[in-house]
């Protein structure tokens, strides 16, 4: 299954990620001096709403689930 | 039809994801104003190198973008422009303001299965309680008095070995708003609510939700609860499950609702990753059928279509899912990798991964490629079509989103960030990979490809502004 192996890559690049970003640190989490990047917009995990808003409209309307970013939606017998 | 009542989840859903990432942005934002004087970023990571503005207190913000949505086969076509507003107080408290309009014409499949002859469908030509006719978007549907009745009634026909589509259109409005303010120490609450109005769907909802930071700001855990009220009024009224289409006047409007929690952990991990797990459960009790979709009766022996029953759907239905989002900085991109696995109580079981990653290129030129792999297994009451002379079960509907099916969504979006400014284009393809032959079709059917997958394109566009 496509999806089944995306996330298994997804998951290996994570943890690859993770043991890069925590080597030599004491604890998990940055130091309050070191929040420069993350408080950029872009690091934000809903970035760009707008387009958030779009695709979820679309999957909503043509898939048979909903939520988990979100709420579940709703407004709608279709699915 | 299905399209238009759709958007309303995710206007819902817009207004949702505004306040949760308000919530969790929050702890980032408030570290911000305390602890990140410049003199601590590297030249790399400055707004030129396409990491976006800071998300600073005091700034408004005012995003518009627009949404031009085809599908293959001339079946819907959208078009969506949506405005949203955020003012960001100094102290902390956040109010945004979102309106979204939808125009939405073309045809969605009625549920019928093909066959290899022209189909005839039935509906009725009046909305209950009035004489004002109703016809159909492409003028395809005629008008047509049944012999020895008099009645009038809407029918349309849809030529040999095609999906059944039946032409529609609609518009749609809808308005969010939401608030949320800090409390305590590291703590936040948001309210807001939503109000989305078609001719034949209304629907009203409040939310309500608290976070807490903890771990000097790198941890936020978060609560958010919404609940839902909508109201369907097909414009031929609603059919009683399971019953033949028909021109015949149909039932009053019904209702749902719709409750739903999420529990949210948000970590900064290091300065370079955050991640978030949502726990997600919902209920809806109600009205969950469509009114305006039909399933096959086939002769068991021929395939040959019988009749045309309305479908049915349980009045309950129980979602449950866990939503795992991380945002990366890694050499001067930003990712965003995301999983998500979902399960309901009508059998539907689905798994979606999402990448993103925004690439600097050259002065404030930005590209964002992005791919969505997608699987979910069928609901219980999945039928592709209903055999004449068995039992008929007590819910069975054909509706493709119910099924089992592959999709893939390519993307890729361009841009120029400014800082404070932006404005941006994606375009989207989005296709379905369904069951196109069943085994077991009887007779001919077996030669029909009985899949109502989609392949659709989208292009957006948009901006975003920030100032003091």
């Amino acid at each position: 299954m496509k999806a089944s192996r995306m996330a298994l890559r997804c998951a290996v690049g994570i943890a690859v990620a993770a043991s890069t970003s925590l080597g030599g640190c004491a604890s998990v989490g940055p130091r309050p001096w070191e929040h420069d990047l993350l408080a950029k917009r872009d690091m934000q995990l809903n970035a760009n709403p707008n387009l958030t808003a779009f695709d979820e409209h679309i999957y909503f309307s043509k898939e048979g689930s909903s939520g988990g970013r979100t709420f579940d939606g709703g407004g709608c017998g279709c699915n | 039809m299905q399209l238009k009542r759709s958007s309303i989840g995710a206007a819902l859903g817009a207004l949702t994801a505004n306040l949760l990432a308000a919530t969790a942005a929050h702890a980032q934002t408030a570290d911000t104003s305390v602890y990140q004087p410049d003199v601590n970023n590297d030249a790399s990571d400055s707004d030129a190198s396409g990491g976006g503005t800071d998300i600073g207190s005091g700034l408004a913000r005012i995003d518009s973008a627009i949404l031009f949505y085809q599908e293959n086969g001339g079946r819907v076509r959208a078009v969506e422009p949506t405005s949203n507003v955020t003012l960001n107080a100094s102290d902390g408290r956040v109010v945004s303001f979102r309106f979204t309009a939808d125009t939405l014409t073309g045809a969605t499949p009625n549920g019928a299965m093909p066959w290899n002859q022209n189909q005839t469908f039935t509906t009725p030509a009046h909305a209950p309680g009035t004489t004002t006719t109703v016809t159909s978007a492409s003028g395809k549907a005629q008008l047509v008095t049944i012999p020895g009745t008099g009645t009038v009634v809407r029918q349309y026909t849809v030529p040999a070995n095609q999906l059944p589509l039946d032409a529609f259109k609609d518009q749609r409005y809808a308005y969010d708003l939401g608030y949320s303010a800090p409390f305590g120490d590291g703590g936040r609450y948001s309210i807001g609510g939503s109000y989305s109005t078609e001719h034949d769907y209304t629907s009203y909802s409040v939310n309500g939700g608290v976070s807490q930071d903890f771990n000097h700001h790198n941890t936020t855990l978060s609560l958010a609860l919404n609940y839902e009220a909508d109201q369907s009024s097909p414009i031929f009224g609603t059919p009683s499950p399971l019953t033949q289409m028909s021109g015949d006047t149909k039932g009053p409007s019904r209702s749902k609702t719709v409750v739903n929690v999420v529990l949210g952990l948000t970590q900064a991990i290091s300065r370079h990753w955050l991640t978030e797990l949502n726990y997600s459960y919902g209920e809806t009790s109600g009205y969950q059928t469509d009114p305006y979709r039909v399933i096959s009766l086939v002769d068991g022996t021929t395939g040959a279509p019988v009749e045309y029953l309305y479908e049915s759907r349980p009045s309950s239905r129980t979602r449950q899912s866990v939503f795992w989002d991380n945002r990366l900085a890694l050499l001067s991109t930003f990712a965003d990798i995301s999983l998500r696995s979902y399960s309901d109580s009508w059998g539907i079981k689905s798994l979606t991964a999402e990448i993103s990653d925004r690439i600097p290129l050259f002065g404030h030129f930005y590209i964002q490629p992005g791919v969505r792999y997608y699987h979910q297994t069928a609901a219980d009451f999945y039928r592709h079509y209903l055999v004449s002379g068995n039992a008929l079960p007590t819910y069975a509907s054909s509706d493709g989103r119910l099924s089992n099916f592959n999709a893939q969504t390519n993307s890729l979006q361009l841009g120029l960030d400014f800082g404070h400014s932006e404005i941006y284009m994606r375009f989207e393809n989005y296709s379905q990979h369904g069951q196109t032959h069943p085994a077991g079709a009887p007779g001919a059917l077996a030669g029909e490809n009985l899949s109502d997958a989609v392949s659709a394109n989208s292009v957006m566009i948009g901006f975003s502004f920030a100032f003091r």
